[in-house]
């Protein structure tokens, strides 16, 4: 479904993603991992047509799309997150998620259904009045999700929908994303916090220094040599400090 | 009736009483005022679809009233034809104008967007103020006056139903964008660009949409003032003031409301009115006493109540609700 072949993106001399591929197949789940700085927002930018890479190919369902607007790639099926989320502040809920439903519906009646769906889904229904900028973060992050959602995306890039919840809103993310993994929506995932992810996904890639350093499941991930002292290490000395 | 919302039905209840009024008032300056808060109204409701609705605000359209009466100004006067083909001709160009700046400032977001509109009006103005073989320059041109509605010739009470009906008009299309699927996407646009991108919207297209609808609407009001008040002055016409005007009502009114932009026409008009009535002659020294009032009332609206007279009325509503439920 989405192919990295080699993407590169560079601001002047740094490199934020170096030659990173991989493949996601309809029906995954990745994760892609990294400490703060990795590159994993960057790549998302480029996957998602807000940078054009520097090198190497973006190929969804065989197109590629690098360099394409992000509109135009929305409306290809791939649709993302922002982990600063950027919801329209001055709207309602509800209004919010009919602007992502009227991309694929031109009847605005029809989107108002569409968006009673998916924020009905994203547990936002006793919310769906209010304004989005007076939700507290955790309901903007759903709010984030619903939106994307209701373009309804084949893949949907998920830019820390995690970070910043506290236990009981991050289990109830957790479970959010399980349930559209199980409506057939592929996923990709990027966290900060490794438990949440090991917990969420099949498929595991790990950035650093904007290199793909390894892949595997979770389990080949925590055992994995490089990732221990890339990643691991670094939370624990920040852990200690 | 009932089940309108409370901003439809004051709209109603003042474009009714609008209708009404030379049916019981004939005093000329009574029916000028209205006319002129009519006409600013919707002016300010055309800068509302761009400035308001898709969050484009711009600092120069009097650019686009400028066309407006400029084309039908030419029009009549230098080839003796129907100002309806010079609003026709100034809607034209109007969106052909709007969309090379929305074209060209595409990228430019909010003040640098405002500064790009200004310096468009600036060079309109300086080209139809130097062009003195066509456009008779700074001496501006008397628009001939032909007595009927083919001509654009018409008395008080005419011009009344006719601001009446543009007003109306600009009003609908405003209701028409709160509810439409291009309203939303604005909204979105307008509220977040990358984020509006993010879930399939062609921001950068439909900016141009509502800089180019826009356009065409102040277009028109131009070509009606022009008819109606029979002189076009590029000094006053492409004007920042003007601009300003059609900027402030609707701020002060409420910005990306319907009604705000009328409200907003009614206070600030008939002030302004009244200013120049009571000051002009023997006190010339207050002569500019009403930008005074434009700078306060702005001032206090931002201070006071950012989402303009009908944020304040919303307030106040929600307030009377509160006390009649206790």
């Amino acid at each position: 479904m989405l192919t990295l072949e080699r993407v590169t993106k560079r601001f002047g001399g740094l490199t934020a993603v170096r030659e990173v591929s991989l493949d996601v197949r309809a029906g995954d789940l990745l994760g892609i991992i990294g400490p703060n700085g990795a590159g994993k927002t960057t790549l998302f930018n480029v996957i998602s047509g807000y940078y054009r890479p520097d090198g190497g190919r973006v190929v969804f369902d065989g197109r590629d799309v690098g360099g394409l607007p992000p509109h135009v790639i929305c409306r290809l099926g791939l649709t993302r997150t922002f982990q600063l989320v950027k919801p329209f502040g001055n709207l309602s809920v509800m209004d919010n998620a009919m602007i992502g439903a009227l991309t694929r519906l031109g009847r605005v009646r029809v989107a108002r259904l569409e968006a009673e769906r998916v924020i009905a889904t994203c547990g936002l229904t006793p919310h769906a009045a209010a304004r989005a900028k007076a939700l507290p973060i955790g309901l903007r992050k759903r709010l984030e999700v619903a939106r994307a959602l209701a373009t309804r995306p084949r893949l949907l890039l998920l830019d820390e929908v995690m970070a910043g919840l506290n236990p009981s809103e991050l289990a109830g993310m957790i479970e959010l994303i399980r349930r559209l993994h199980a409506d057939g929506v592929t996923l990709i995932v990027i966290e900060h916090i490794m438990a949440a992810m090991m917990r969420l996904a099949r498929r595991i890639v790990v950035l650093h220094h904007g290199e793909a350093i390894a892949e595997g499941t979770p389990g080949e991930i925590a055992h994995d040599r490089r990732v221990i002292d890339a990643y691991l290490g670094e939370e624990f000395v920040l852990a200690q400090a | 009736m009932a089940s309108l919302p409370p901003g439809r039905r004051a709209a109603v209840g003042l474009l009714g009483a609008a209708a009404l009024l030379p049916l019981v008032v004939r005093d000329a300056f009574v029916l000028d005022s209205l006319i002129l808060i009519l006409m600013w109204g919707a002016l300010s409701a055309a800068w509302n679809v761009a400035g308001g609705y898709a969050g484009q605000v711009s600092l120069g359209h009097a650019a686009f009233f400028g066309i407006g009466a400029y084309a039908t100004a030419l029009t009549t006067a230098r080839f003796q034809q129907s100002p309806w083909l010079g609003m026709v001709l100034g809607v034209a160009l109007s969106v052909a104008a709007g969309g090379v700046i929305g074209y060209l400032s595409n990228r430019l977001r909010g003040p640098y967007f405002a500064l790009s509109t200004i310096a468009f009006s600036q060079v309109l103005l300086i080209a139809t103020s130097r062009w003195r073989g066509f456009t008779a320059g700074s001496e501006g041109i008397p628009v001939p006056f032909r007595p009927g509605l083919a001509t654009l010739g018409l008395g008080h009470v005419a011009w009344v139903y006719m601001a009446l009906v543009v007003a109306a008009l600009y009003y609908a299309v405003q209701v028409w964008l709160e509810r439409s699927r291009l309203g939303y996407q604005l909204a979105g646009v307008r509220e977040d660009e990358d984020a509006a991108e993010a879930l399939g919207i062609a921001s950068r297209r439909l900016k141009i949409y509502a800089i180019t609808l826009s356009a065409a609407m102040t277009s028109v009001g131009g070509t009606l003032w022009a008819q109606y008040v029979g002189f076009v002055d590029p000094f006053y016409v492409f004007s920042i003031d003007l601009s300003i005007r059609f900027a402030l009502n609707t701020i002060i009114g409420g910005i990306g409301t319907a009604l705000g932009p009328f409200l907003g026409s009614m206070l600030i008009t008939s002030l302004e009115t009244y200013l120049r009535a009571t000051f002009s002659g023997v006190k010339t020294g207050f002569a500019g006493i009403y930008l005074v009032i434009y700078g306060t009332a702005l001032v206090l609206v931002v201070r006071f109540a950012p989402e303009g007279l009908i944020g304040l009325a919303a307030r106040f509503a929600a307030a009377w609700r509160v006390r009649a439920d206790a």
